[in-house]
Parts: C-alpha cells; structure tokens; sequence
C-alpha cells in the first residue's frame, strides 16, 4: 500500500544562477518634424532602488546626421553603439562619404539580429533626415525588428510618455485635429520637454538631466537641461 | 593592354571575338551601353539573347568575351547587389560594386584549380557622384572611363570616341554617338535586331517615372527612331 504512495519530485531551484542582463532605466523618445527630427533621452543610470550615475548620456551622435538613443542595459548599449561608430567609419573610408540616415537605419537592424540568439538588450531610437531632407525616426526592439515613425518613446517610462505623444504629436482622440499635421520645431521641443518633466515625476529611474539633440540640414545641434533629481 | 584584347581572343571557343561594346558616359545624367548583337546564324532567336544585364536598379552591366562566364559574373554581381541592400537598404555606388567584382576576378588569377574569367566587363551606374563607367578585366584591373569601347573594334571605335565626346551632352546625343560609334565598326546592315541599346538616366520615355535614374534596355522600336535619324 504504502509503495504506491509517490512523492512528486522536489525541483531543485538555483538561487545563484548568475544573470547576464541588467535594467539600467531611463527613458528616450524623438519626433520627427518636415525638415528636423528631436531625439532626447534622460542621463540617469540605475539598478534596481540605487542611483549608479546621474549623468551617463544616453544619446549619441553617429554622424554629423544621425543619432542614436539607447535605453536597457547600459553596457550592452555602449557596445551597440562602439559597434555603430565603427561601422560607420568603415563606411566612410570606403565610401569617402557620410552614410545616410536609411542606410544607418538598416545596418543597425542587421546589427542587432545577428545576436539574435544572445541579444543586446537594448531598445535604440535612430534619428535623422532621410533622403528627401524630411525627419526620419526609427524604432527598433532588441533583435532588430525596425519600424519607421514619426514619434515613439521607450524606456522606463514609455507608457507614461507614448500615450501622451499619441495624443500630442498624433493627435490621437482628437476630433478636430489633423493626423498626418506635423510639427514644428519650438511645439516638438516643448512636447518633448513637457513629456520628460511628467516623466520623471512618475517614474523612479527618469530624471537627473535631459539632453535633447535637434537634426536639420545645419547639422546637429544639442541641448542639455535639468531634470528633478528625487 | 593589348595582350588581354589578344587572350580574350583566344579565350572564345571558335577563336573569334564576335561581339563589340561601345560604351558613353553622358556626364549630366546618364550613360549609353551599345553592343552589337552578332549571331552566328539566322535561325538564332535573336530576341532571347541577353547581353545587357540589369545588375540592380541603378547599374547595367555589358561584357565582351565568353558569354558563360559573363553570366557567372552576372549572378555574382547581382548577389553582390543584394546583398549591399540588404544591409544599407540602397543601390551599391557603382565604385563600390565594381570594387568587390574586380576582387573576385583577381581571386580567380592566384587560386588553385580555377582560370581566370575570359571576359573583360564594362559596368555602368549612377550613384551619389553621378553618371559612371567602368571597365573590369579579366585580371581584376578596374578602370573609370567616361567613355569607351572594349571588343574586335576598341582601337578605331576609341579614337572615334575621343573626337566625338564632350561632357556636356545630353543623354539623347549619348545614345546618338554611341550608336554611330558601333556603326563604325559593323560588318553588313545594322536594325534594331543587330544592336542593344541600354540606358540609366531618365529618357522621355522612361517606365519608371521617379527622380530615381533606373537601368533600362531600349526597345526595339526606340532603336528603330535612333536609326532612322542616322540614316
């Protein structure tokens, strides 16, 4: 009687499995414009309730036309974007020209799928004016899928900031207002400040600084504010 | 220079070099490739013949030399092309296609159990920095040209090229010139069946109306125009 009494079998947990991947916080969003594009993003480095840094830039400039914001692991963006800087040189030398903002886009999908089975995790934006002079922004999640958009957010707060670009730069549930509108340069700064100020009171990991670069056919061009530092 | 017109020779199967390519660069916005299209015999379907290649969008590509191995290197540089895209998401520069087709040619000089490719190339293209020509031999030597002809006549189709170019003309007077070029050096009556005309600019008559240059072979109607206006 008692033999056909079974124990399930206890599973052995691993309690000190060492984790290859990090959350380092922050946030990032860009909007593209007729003849600009604004990528911002935050300058706090985080792990879990510590504050590691206040001021580690998120953002980057990968050309005298393009630039990248990465949120997610801060060491696997650095690597990402070490990996683009050179790429991005290569191509300079070979082609003894800047490699456009498209050709950028696509590298950098590439990029990331080829770590498709140990990826980067980290969520780039990529920013710049596409062929025709217009703002141009890509989205990409950590594998390499690319989207072209005119506004997105990630990060630690993007669902506290996509909402509010749906609604301000989309026009989303607005009646009266004209969706494919887009912005103008002094509207799309003030959004995207006004987005990170509200950012930042909610969210634990966003805040400290904000720098906001601005892309137009001039060049790039980099703004540096405070944000609350609590 | 002269020793690989006389190996390329050598190189086709019956010892003759039946093909010539004549070749224009129109310097504002676009560049001719002529070649004639000689057969063997009547009952060859000329039609089906192809000897202009569309390499991508922007580049065509003509070849003087054994056909099969022209097509071999067609489907190389079309891959190469391909490729390019898939990680730039654009049209190689036509310097950079060329580039990568030159060192695979020059693979095949230094690599065991292989010859080289009995064909010398003629790539054109336009890219960021315009209208480009380029001949590629069979010793992975690239060489820019804005105008030029490769084949039986390159000596006397050359000379009448240097008297006849000027950078400022327009993509018609191109295909003009290059069709007179070709006419200089061919055996018996020269119609729209003969010759092979390809184009990359933006003529009249264009299929793809965009500001995009696209590679294009001329129809045989076009050619027919061209012809009754040399008379």
């Amino acid at each position: 009687m008692l033999s056909s009494i079974t124990q399930a079998p206890v599973e052995a947990h691993s309690h000190n499995r060492w984790e290859p991947y990090v959350d380092n916080g922050g946030t990032s969003l860009a909007i593209a414009g007729a003849d600009f594009v604004i990528i911002a993003a935050d300058t706090r480095q985080s792990d879990g309730y510590s504050i590691n840094t206040r001021y580690d830039p998120k953002a980057f400039e990968l050309s005298n036309k393009t630039v990248i914001a990465t949120t997610g692991y801060a060491a696997d963006a650095k690597r990402l974007v070490e990996v683009m800087e050179q790429k991005a040189q290569s191509y300079f030398h070979k082609h003894e020209r800047v490699m456009s903002t498209p050709a950028m886009a696509q590298l950098l999908s590439n990029t990331l799928y080829y770590k498709r089975f140990f990826p980067y995790y980290v969520f780039p934006i990529l920013a710049g004016l596409d062929s025709q002079g217009k703002g141009a922004v890509f989205t990409y999640d950590p594998v390499g899928n690319m989207e072209r958009t005119v506004y997105v957010a990630c990060g630690s707060a993007s669902a506290l900031v996509q909402p509010f670009l749906d609604n301000q730069v989309g026009f989303a549930n607005q009646r009266a207002a004209d969706p494919n509108r887009l912005l103008d340069r002094e509207t799309a700064r003030k959004i995207a400040i006004d987005a990170f100020t509200g950012a930042t009171e909610r969210d634990i990991y966003t805040g400290d600084w904000l720098e906001i670069f601005t892309i137009d056919q001039t060049g790039v061009h980099r703004e540096k504010r405070e944000l609350k530092r609590d | 220079m002269d020793r690989y017109s006389f190996s390329l020779t050598t190189f086709a199967p019956n010892g003759k070099l039946l093909q010539i390519e004549h070749a224009l660069a129109a310097a504002a916005n676009g560049v001719v490739i002529a070649t004639e299209k000689k057969t063997g015999s009547s009952l060859i379907e000329v039609s089906s013949l192809q000897h202009m290649v569309k390499v991508c969008d922007s580049i065509g590509m003509v070849y003087s030399g054994m056909g099969p191995d022209f097509r071999v290197l067609v489907n190389s540089a079309r891959k190469m092309a391909q490729k390019y895209r898939r990680i730039y998401m654009e049209d190689p520069p036509v310097r950079i296609l060329v580039k990568e087709l030159a060192s695979l040619m020059q693979e095949y000089t230094q690599s065991g159990g292989v010859r080289p490719f009995g064909v010398s190339l003629l790539l054109a293209g336009f890219d960021d920095r315009g209208a480009n020509l380029y001949q590629v031999d069979p010793s992975g030597s690239y060489f820019p040209w804005k105008a030029t002809s490769i084949g039986k006549n390159m000596v006397n189709a050359k000379t009448f090229l240097e008297k006849r170019f000027n950078g400022e003309m327009e993509l018609e007077d191109a295909v003009h010139t290059a069709i007179l070029t070709l006419k200089e050096g061919f055996e018996g009556q020269m119609t729209e069946q003969s010759i092979d005309v390809g184009i990359i600019g933006t003529l009249p008559n264009a299929q793809d109306g965009g500001p995009t240059p696209v590679f294009q072979c001329l129809s045989p109607a076009d050619i027919r125009d061209y012809l009754s206006n040399i008379a």
